[in-house]
């Protein structure tokens, strides 16, 4: 394991401070499909400024305080573990596993915090994000492991040069695929932002917490979408490559850019799905990311 | 069956119990009957001659002949005919047989009347208070004649909201009073088991403002449109509409065809940008905002001719009783016919992404079912019946204004789902695009104001149906002394729709609970308080608002 | 379903943004008969009361001391249903186009007329001079002895 400091700053860095900026282009494209002028791009920002200032009414349950702490600590963590243009900073054998941990971690601060909120809302949203979290992970975990068993190995850098290496495989092509399918569901979006559903449960885990709890709250949401991105268009579409830093990072950013475009279209034009219809739907999406598997495993 | 017919089947049945039979006004019967036949009666009409029930009024008559009275209106839709049941009752201590166990869409109306008049409905199911807050001193009936209309009596301490307790094993989801998908206050106590609802309560009225109070005490004949145009805070014509006609069929005023005409004209374009204005809430509840700011981008250019033509882009202000006050000038019409012509090209292609858009459809089909059976046996109107395959629209059945002249077609379909009422309403939306351009076409010359000599006399009765986006709105004026009405009585579409909800909403999941409410297109207005339900010890608690403070200020953990 | 979706982001972006950046932008236009602001004419205004009477909001109250009258408008009530412009006999009311009312004052909402009426010999109460001289005499615009 080489923990190389600058780029570790760098990935913490970006996860916590560009992704705002992600955070603000997608809704002013979602602005613009609405045929309104729309926040700011820099609106996040001064939302989260915001809320840091306000008060931090505390709850009498100490691990209620915890959970939000806990969901952005464990997604900026999740970020040490990214290649972004280069090497990962904590990358190592079988980081691969570790990250998916994390972003478990992250997932189980969620669902505490919805259980300890003691509010009916707060239970119906934890149990949605349990149903969610237990159908999209697998989708996540074969899909990696997909690339893995092509690569022979659970580094993630290893798998972004092997496919960079190979170029795209029908197994590979059909991960990819799979992955972006659940990408919505990952960063909580339309069709999928259930758990979080606005008009149906108040905001579900996250209806007691409020001022500086909320903005890591959100801040953890919204470094999500740089952290699930980046991975994606590294592993899976690391074309072009100049095995030099900055132009490496300038484009994965483009390239997560161009994802964050399409996640914010989509977003745009579809309602809620029910809990059960999304279940359903993610069913199907894990047998074909469990075929893609299986053709992995015979070599193509 | 014709009213002559229905007469004698009447006196046949209920002979000397029947006091009085007269048709008041064309298909109007107005009946009087003895208080012990009144159930029987109601089962009659209800069940054997296949009437729809619309609203029960209680009216304080005592100033006159020492006594209440309470009036049942019934409809026989296909023949055009509106049934009056009075009763009279003692008037030291009014009681009579509730018409509930038999006419069960009476509950509400029944509850009503003995909550703000004091008239007792015996045998009634679930007589808990309705209307008035829960800390209104018993024995206040507000719409007695000698209650002050702005007498503000002190709070009673320590009384609560008794709600119905959950089944064994379910817990409790509250959606509201204050709710995103609310736009008022409303309470809905979902019973759930997982995510399936068992069973619900409801507590509403929440900001009951005291409208019929209000007309039939401070205002005059006139003034009264302009209150009854803020019941609703998107139908305000169809009330003001409904409320001179009855005045004027009380009255025997009749109206200018350009007056009539002008009416339609504004009810119709009402109807247009209410039913854009649903689309957009039922996208939003469905999280899909892309329609919720679509659907009001389109339905924009309509406010914006409303306000050229009346001054306003939601209170009209155009009816008075007897005629309307402004004129649809003939400069107008190229620029109704652009809006129109603009409207309906962008409705059609949003009808036309809707029925293919397959998440959508997903939400809505098969959400908030009710069966034909249900939706006749709960008098539900409007939309929602004929989604659930009820041929009711009280535009051709009941016409107001220049429908017989203008008549709609009217758009059925079977299914009963959220999706049948979603595309009634499209369809109809672009049905009334069409009755629009018919009725200017047809806009006849004339005066806009009827001439009335003399005041009004006292004791005359007159009712009107019109039919809002919502359903059909009901009024009956009862005229009275000084220039106003003696009684006022409003009823809503939204009325018989809310209490259709409980059956819809069983056995669905909390999901789709919203966006069942949300397709019967609710219009209530409400007010506050928080419940909460221990799921352990089953422990109801009230909180008021220092405790509530407080504990926020402690922490989320309530007792 | 994809062709729905399609179709919906072309419907979505063909008609562009529509919001106006009102009001860090200008108001837009009103159209002719807008009902907006009360004001009053109070030289033209005979203190008939038909305002008064006519209110669906009875917010016009009318006074008098002697053979003073006052109207009071308490402007914060008002529907902006131009009843009282209609109904007033003298054009002296009328409704303006201006809509930007909202004030942390009531007062900035009060409209004061007062009008100097005839009074009776018998009762004492206020009444329009029948004849315009009269009335002249009456608001101390004329001499008493008619020149």
């Amino acid at each position: 394991m080489s923990l190389s400091l600058p780029m570790a700053i760098v990935n913490v860095g970006l996860a916590l401070l560009l992704s705002p900026l992600l955070e603000g282009i997608m809704r002013k494209l979602r602005a613009r499909i609405h045929s309104r002028i729309g926040p700011p791009v820099l609106q996040p920002y001064y939302d989260l400024l915001k809320l840091l200032g306000k008060e931090d009414l505390r709850a009498a349950d100490p691990w209620l305080g915890l959970a939000p702490i806990l969901a952005l600590a464990s997604t900026l963590t999740a970020s040490l573990l990214i290649p972004l243009g280069g090497e990962a900073p904590l990358g190592g054998a079988g980081d691969l596993l570790v990250f998916l941990y994390f972003v478990g971690i992250s997932a189980v601060a969620v669902i505490f915090m919805g259980m300890l909120s003691w509010s009916p809302y707060g239970f119906l949203g934890s149990s949605r994000e349990m149903m969610l979290y237990l159908t999209v992970e697998p989708v996540l975990f074969v899909a990696l492991i997909t690339a893995a068993v092509h690569a022979r190995s659970l580094r993630l850098y290893d798998l972004v040069l092997w496919n960079h290496a190979m170029g795209p495989q029908i197994s590979t092509v059909i991960a990819a695929i799979a992955f972006l399918v659940v990408l919505q569901a990952q960063l909580g979006r339309l069709p999928f932002d259930i758990a979080e559903a606005e008009t149906e449960i108040m905001g579900g885990p996250s209806i007691e917490i409020g001022g500086p709890r909320l903005a890591l709250f959100r801040w953890s949401v919204e470094a999500k979408l740089l952290v699930f991105t980046a991975l994606f268009v590294e592993v899976f579409v690391p074309w072009p490559k100049t095995f030099q830093l900055l132009p490496d990072l300038g484009l994965t950013l483009g390239k997560v850019l161009l994802i964050v475009v399409i996640v914010a279209g989509i977003d745009a034009v579809n309602p809620r799905l029910r809990i059960d219809q999304a279940l359903v739907f993610f069913f199907g999406v894990t047998m074909v990311s469990l075929a893609g598997l299986a053709l992995a495993l015979v070599g193509s | 069956m014709t009213i002559a017919e229905l007469q004698a089947q009447l006196t046949e049945r209920f002979g000397e119990d029947l006091t009085r039979m007269e048709e008041r006004a064309p298909g109007k019967l107005s009946l009087t009957v003895q208080p012990k036949v009144v159930r029987a009666l109601a089962a009659y009409l209800f069940t054997e001659i296949d009437c729809r029930y619309v609203v029960s009024a209680g009216l304080d008559r005592r100033e006159g002949s020492q006594e209440f009275a309470v009036v049942h209106f019934f409809a026989r839709d296909p023949e055009r005919i509106a049934i009056d049941v009075n009763v009279f009752l003692d008037g030291g201590n009014p009681q009579v047989d509730s018409i509930t166990p038999v006419v069960p869409a009476a509950n509400w109306a029944e509850r009503e009347f003995a909550e703000l008049l004091g008239i007792t409905p015996l045998g009634h199911p679930d007589p808990r208070k309705l209307v008035l807050a829960d800390d209104w001193p018993t024995g206040m009936h507000p719409l007695r004649k000698d209650f002050p209309h702005d007498l503000r009596p002190e709070p009673v301490e320590g009384v609560a909201f008794e709600p119905k307790e959950p089944p064994p094993g379910a817990t409790v989801v509250p959606i509201g009073p204050y709710f995103p998908v609310l736009k008022e206050p409303a309470y809905f106590r979902l019973f759930v088991e997982g995510e399936q609802v068992v069973g619900c309560d409801y507590r509403g009225f929440y900001v009951h403002r005291g409208i019929e109070k209000l007309g039939d005490s401070v205002l005059t004949y006139n003034q009264i449109p302009f209150l009854a145009e803020r019941i609703c805070g998107i139908c305000g014509f169809v009330h003001s509409t409904c409320y001179c006609e009855a005045t004027e069929e009380a009255a025997g005023i009749e109206v200018p065809p350009r007056a009539r005409y002008i009416r339609t004209i504004m009810l119709e374009l009402e109807r247009i940008h209410s039913h854009l204005l649903w689309l957009g809430i039922a996208g939003h509840i469905l999280g899909f905002d892309t329609i919720l700011m679509q659907a009001w981008r389109i339905r924009e250019p309509v406010m914006w001719l409303c306000e050229q033509i009346s001054g306003s882009r939601k209170n009209y202000g155009m009816n008075l009783v007897g005629g309307v006050r402004r004129d649809i000038p003939p400069e107008l019409h190229p620029k109704i016919e652009e809006v129109l012509a603009r409207v309906e090209q962008e409705a059609r292609a949003i009808v036309g992404v809707v029925a293919g858009d397959t998440p959508l459809v997903m939400r809505l089909k098969g959400v908030g079912p009710l069966s034909r059976e249900d939706a006749i046996r709960l008098c539900v109107v409007g939309p929602t019946a004929r989604g659930s395959g009820v041929d009711l629209d009280a535009r051709r059945d009941h016409p107001c204004a220049a429908y017989r002249e203008v008549p709609p077609k009217v758009i059925v379909r079977e299914e009963g789902d959220a999706l049948a009422r979603t595309l009634v309403r499209l369809e109809e939306l672009l049905e009334s695009i069409a009755l629009v351009r018919t009725a200017l076409a047809q806009l006849p010359p004339g005066p806009l104001m009827a001439t009335c000599d003399g005041a009004i006399r006292a004791g005359l009765e007159g009712s009107c149906f019109v039919e809002a986006p919502r359903g059909e709105d009901f009024h009956y004026v009862l005229t009275g002394e000084g220039n106003r009405p003696l009684r006022w009585r409003v009823r809503a579409p939204s009325y018989p729709n809310l209490q259709a909800i409980p059956t819809m909403i069983q056995g669905q999941m909390v999901a789709d609970v919203p966006i069942a409410l949300g397709s019967i297109d609710p219009c209530f207005s409400c007010t506050e308080r928080l419940e909460t339900v221990d799921v352990h010890t089953g422990a109801v608690l009230v909180y008021g608002q220092e405790e509530l403070l407080r504990m926020t200020r402690e922490g989320g953990r309530c007792r | 379903m994809l062709r729905s979706k399609l179709k919906e982001v072309w419907i979505c972006l063909k008609a562009g943004r529509v919001t106006l950046p009102y009001p860090l932008g200008p108001a837009p236009a009103l159209p002719e008969g807008f009902r907006g602001k009360v004001e009053v004419d109070a030289e033209a205004c005979i203190g008939c009361g038909a305002c008064a009477n006519a209110c669906p909001s009875r917010l016009i109250c009318i006074g008098d001391q002697g053979y003073r009258r006052t109207l009071d408008f308490h402007l914060e009530r008002c529907t902006y249903c131009a009843r009282c412009a209609e109904v007033c006999p003298e054009g002296a009311v009328f409704l303006t186009p201006e809509f930007e009312l909202a004030t942390g004052s009531r007062e900035d909402l009060h409209i004061r007329v007062e009008v100097y009426m005839a009074t009776c010999r018998r009762c004492g109460r206020c009444y329009r001079p029948a004849s315009p001289l009269d009335h002249l005499m009456v608001t101390g615009m004329r001499d008493g002895e008619g020149k």
